[in-house]
């Protein structure tokens, strides 16, 4: 019996040797002897007619090029798209998260990593990941240093995940009914003035437009969201001299809340809240419902701020197919470049190149396994597949590009592209056929619509420095609590009077300040000063 | 019983063994749900012990390092941030508000229904007014949305009819006093039928002798119901009260979450959001275990101090 048990626990450290002992030297002609079995985190968007997300012809694609490639057997294991943070925290806390992890929220990486829940990157048997970039290669094309080290720790060197690419970093656009204009006689707005009067004109000509129901006009749409909604119009009020350094140091908020000036963007909007122009029960409605939407669909809103192609994703489904089927075959919303600084530039601040982060929890116990499939799934002939299809089925090959056609068989994306896949890069990633390959990659919307969209959410784009100075602590702290009081303060804010405008503002921002913003922005301040010898005036 | 004398030194023994023969199969009923209990009640209250120990839900809670300040370092944490004294204060004002104007009127209405005589209306009644109960508070919030919504909502609009006036509209949901409001109303309309079932029960158990006695002392319809209906009923209210008085912090999490938007944050942050919105989401687990442990401290107090007060009152008590 001893003699039993003493076996059973030497085979034990043995195996526990091998697991931690990860490294390139256990492949034979860049393959495990043995197989191995990984799990990896697949969104579930439970769309309508969509297939399983765990088992469908791109995951059987996945499981058989792994399966060849490196003799790796692949599970999928999925997580709510809308609910992932929760779902992973979950999962994570219960030891049962997959081995293959993505996420949006960095912050959730950094918790768990302090509490040793998640692999260093840096260590993985025992050396640095840099050791591995040659049976990485396609990881290291895609990413390259920029996006792999990332997140590196400035000090100790800790490397907790990876960030993906963004292909394309067209970020949100203005859109307008063009039909609208056409009957009211007016051109496409090109300054504020000239878009605060197109509202002002739907708002006033109610009847005109939609006859019985007139009442239900809706001259410019938000939701609760308003950073993120209306962010092209409070960001023409920042200052075209605002130095990367002090927007860093200011850019904890990923609405760009705390950038200077920005309480002058939001007078407006409140402004044109308290004339009737903007959808008044905006703020009551949460973040899932689909209220907004339907009322577009239905052909009441005049204009409204959104990710860059939002009104033109969906297919059938989109809010222009809705549209037209609802209003008629000319009703259409075009994205205008409107909104204009002081410098005369459209400016927007885009999004550096960076994306989901991709991490592998502590319970991984094979981690060479698991970056084998960060480099297959970055494999451009793997893209390619994932984001395209099968030829005649979902895409037609044109000059300069592929079609994407309609489908609902077996090859149906549950996601657009397939971006839940490619969890190395989000976006279209087909090299020089990508731009007309976009274009054409809308069904029921014509590609100048979407060309004149892409360019315009592009138009002027700053991309603020990064400075990687390590984990900022007060952002752990107050980071997840911060939104709230951000969206508190703003909704309050737009539908203030004008006359309470200032002091309901200056009471949301001292709030936010004092529950941790302020506590950030010095914290960031001082980091910066530290690695990159920047004192903020 | 063994009375056999050479064996009277283990007779205690004997008598055990007499007495597991005729109910030990009762006591092996007993086992699984104690199992149960013991695995999902009581091995979890070790982690109350992450209350006062460093942040870490990876490590066992024996062998984590004590919090700063004597173990109180959460504590101390909860209550200087102001979110979380907001989160106590909104959660001792909507349970009050709820207790004041919830707790009678399951009361009023089984009173109500006790009175009605023509039984299949009675029966038809009941069952409209049970409902709502089975209805998620997701659904309600969506269905209140529809209806009470400032400028699209059907109440606004009538309301903008009636008064002829098209800016005219009542902000049930993002004024913070009348979301409060509507907060009681809408849990008043889900609950109160319910809860009127405990009480019909107890009004079946009222002897009907009493009510013709009454009757021939010329009591009135309103006098019975003083004098013999609120009387019979009294045990049972006081029993509710006092278990609703041990749940003064606890909070519900679904009501408040789903019915809330970002304008009436500063009244519908209670704390149950506020674990939520700490714990499971910014993933400070010893944080917010100790408010946890401090609403069940605060819960018990209440709930033995309101079971002493009722029982000097002479009413027997839950304990």
């Amino acid at each position: 019996m001893k003699k039993l048990l003493t076996l059973v626990l030497a085979l034990a450290m043995l195996l526990s040797v091998c697991t931690f002992s990860a490294s390139a030297e256990e492949l034979v002609d860049g393959k495990f002897a043995e197989t191995r079995h990984i799990t990896v985190e697949i969104y579930n968007r439970n769309n309508d007619g969509g297939t399983d997300p765990t088992n469908n012809v791109y995951t059987d694609y996945i499981k058989a090029g792994m399966l060849e490639k490196y003799n790796v057997e692949v599970e999928f294991v999925s997580i709510g798209r809308w609910t992932e943070v929760d779902d992973m925290n979950t999962a994570l806390a219960a030891g049962d998260a997959p081995d293959v992890c993505v996420t949006y929220s960095y912050p959730t990486i950094q918790s768990y990593a302090d509490m040793g829940g998640i692999i260093n990157l840096n260590e993985i048997g025992g050396k640095a990941l840099e050791e591995y970039k040659d049976v990485l290669p396609n990881l290291w094309n895609l990413l390259g240093d920029t996006n792999i080290f990332w997140d590196q720790d400035p000090d100790s060197g800790d490397l907790w995940a990876i960030e993906a690419t963004l292909a394309d970093n067209a970020r949100i656009n203005t859109f307008i009914r063009k039909d609208w204009l056409d009957k009211l006689g007016m051109e496409l707005p090109t300054t504020e003035e000239e878009f605060y009067n197109c509202l002002v004109a739907f708002r006033d000509n109610a009847e005109t437009l939609l006859g019985d129901d007139a009442s239900k006009m809706v001259p410019y749409s938000t939701s609760y969201d308003i950073g993120w909604r209306n962010d092209l119009l409070f960001m023409a009020y920042v200052p075209e001299d605002a130095k990367d350094e002090d927007l860093y140091i200011n850019g904890f908020d990923d609405r760009h809340l705390l950038y200077p000036n920005y309480k002058e963007g939001v007078r407006v909007l409140n402004k044109w809240y308290n004339e009737g122009l903007v959808w008044k029960d905006f703020a009551e409605y949460a973040s899932d419902s689909t209220h907004e939407d339907d009322m577009m669909k239905a052909g009441f809103v005049g204009a409204f701020q959104h990710n860059w192609d939002y009104p033109y994703r969906g297919g059938e489904d989109s809010i222009q197919a809705n549209l037209q089927r609802n209003v008629g075959e000319d009703a259409c919303y075009v994205a205008v470049d409107t909104f204009v600084n002081e410098a005369g530039l459209h400016r927007k601040f885009l999004a550096p190149s960076i994306d989901r982060k991709v991490f592998f929890p502590a319970t991984n116990e094979e981690p060479l396994a698991s970056l084998l499939y960060l480099d297959f799934i970055s494999d451009p002939e793997t893209i390619a597949f994932l984001q395209l299809g099968k030829e005649g089925e979902t895409y037609n090959v044109i000059e300069g590009g592929y079609e994407k056609i309609a489908t609902t068989g077996d090859y149906l994306q549950n996601s657009l592209n397939n971006i839940d896949y490619t969890i190395t890069v989000n976006g279209l990633y087909l090299g020089d056929a990508t731009a007309v390959t976009t274009a054409m990659g809308y069904e029921k919307v014509s590609p100048e619509l979407i060309v004149t969209a892409n360019a315009a959410a592009k138009a002027d784009g700053r991309i603020v420095t990064t400075y990687h100075c390590g984990a900022i602590e007060a952002e752990q702290e107050y980071g997840t609590r911060l939104p709230e009081f951000r969206d508190s303060l703003l909704n309050k804010a737009v539908t203030a009077s004008v006359d309470d405008f200032d002091a309901v503002y200056d009471q949301g921002m001292d709030d936010y300040l004092t529950n941790g913003g302020q506590e950030i922005i010095d914290e960031r301040a001082a980091k910066l000063e530290q690695y990159y010898g920047y004192t903020a005036e | 019983m063994n009375t056999n004398a050479s064996r009277l030194p283990s007779n205690r023994s004997s008598n055990f063994r007499a007495y597991m023969r005729r109910y030990g199969t009762l006591y092996l009923l007993l086992i699984l749900p104690l199992a149960f209990f013991i695995i999902f009640r009581y091995v979890p209250m070790v982690w109350i012990l992450g209350a006062f120990k460093e942040n870490n839900i990876f490590k066992n809670p024996w062998e984590l390092d004590w919090a700063k300040n004597g173990g109180f370092e959460w504590f101390v944490k909860a209550f200087k941030d102001r979110t979380f004294i907001n989160a106590l204060r909104n959660t001792i004002m909507l349970n009050l508000l709820d207790l004041i104007c919830g707790f009678p009127a399951p009361i009023l209405l089984a009173l109500l229904l006790n009175e009605l005589s023509f039984k299949r209306f009675k029966k038809i009644t009941q069952t409209v007014l049970y409902m709502p109960h089975f209805l998620s508070w997701i659904i309600i919030s969506g269905l209140a949305l529809r209806l009470l919504a400032s400028n699209d909502g059907l109440v606004n609009i009538l309301y903008k009819r009636m008064t002829g006036n098209p800016d005219a509209s009542i902000p049930f949901m993002s004024n913070t006093n009348w979301w409060v409001g509507t907060y009681v109303v809408l849990g008043i309309w889900k609950e109160a039928g319910w809860g009127t079932i405990i009480y019909l029960a107890a009004l079946t158990g009222i002897s009907p002798e009493l009510y013709e006695a009454a009757a021939v002392d010329g009591a009135g319809r309103f006098k019975r119901i003083w004098h013999v209906t609120l009387p019979g009923l009294r045990p049972t209210i006081i029993t509710l009260l006092i278990m609703n008085l041990g749940r003064i912090l606890g909070s519900e999490f679904d009501r408040p979450l789903a019915l809330s938007n970002k304008l009436v944050t500063d009244v519908s942050q209670v704390i149950s959001i506020y674990v939520y919105q700490n714990g499971l989401k910014a993933n400070k687990f010893a944080l917010t275990t100790a408010v946890g442990l401090f609403q069940s401290v605060v819960g018990v107090i209440f709930l033995v101090a309101a079971n002493a007060m009722a029982k000097r009152m002479g009413e027997r008590g839950i304990m």
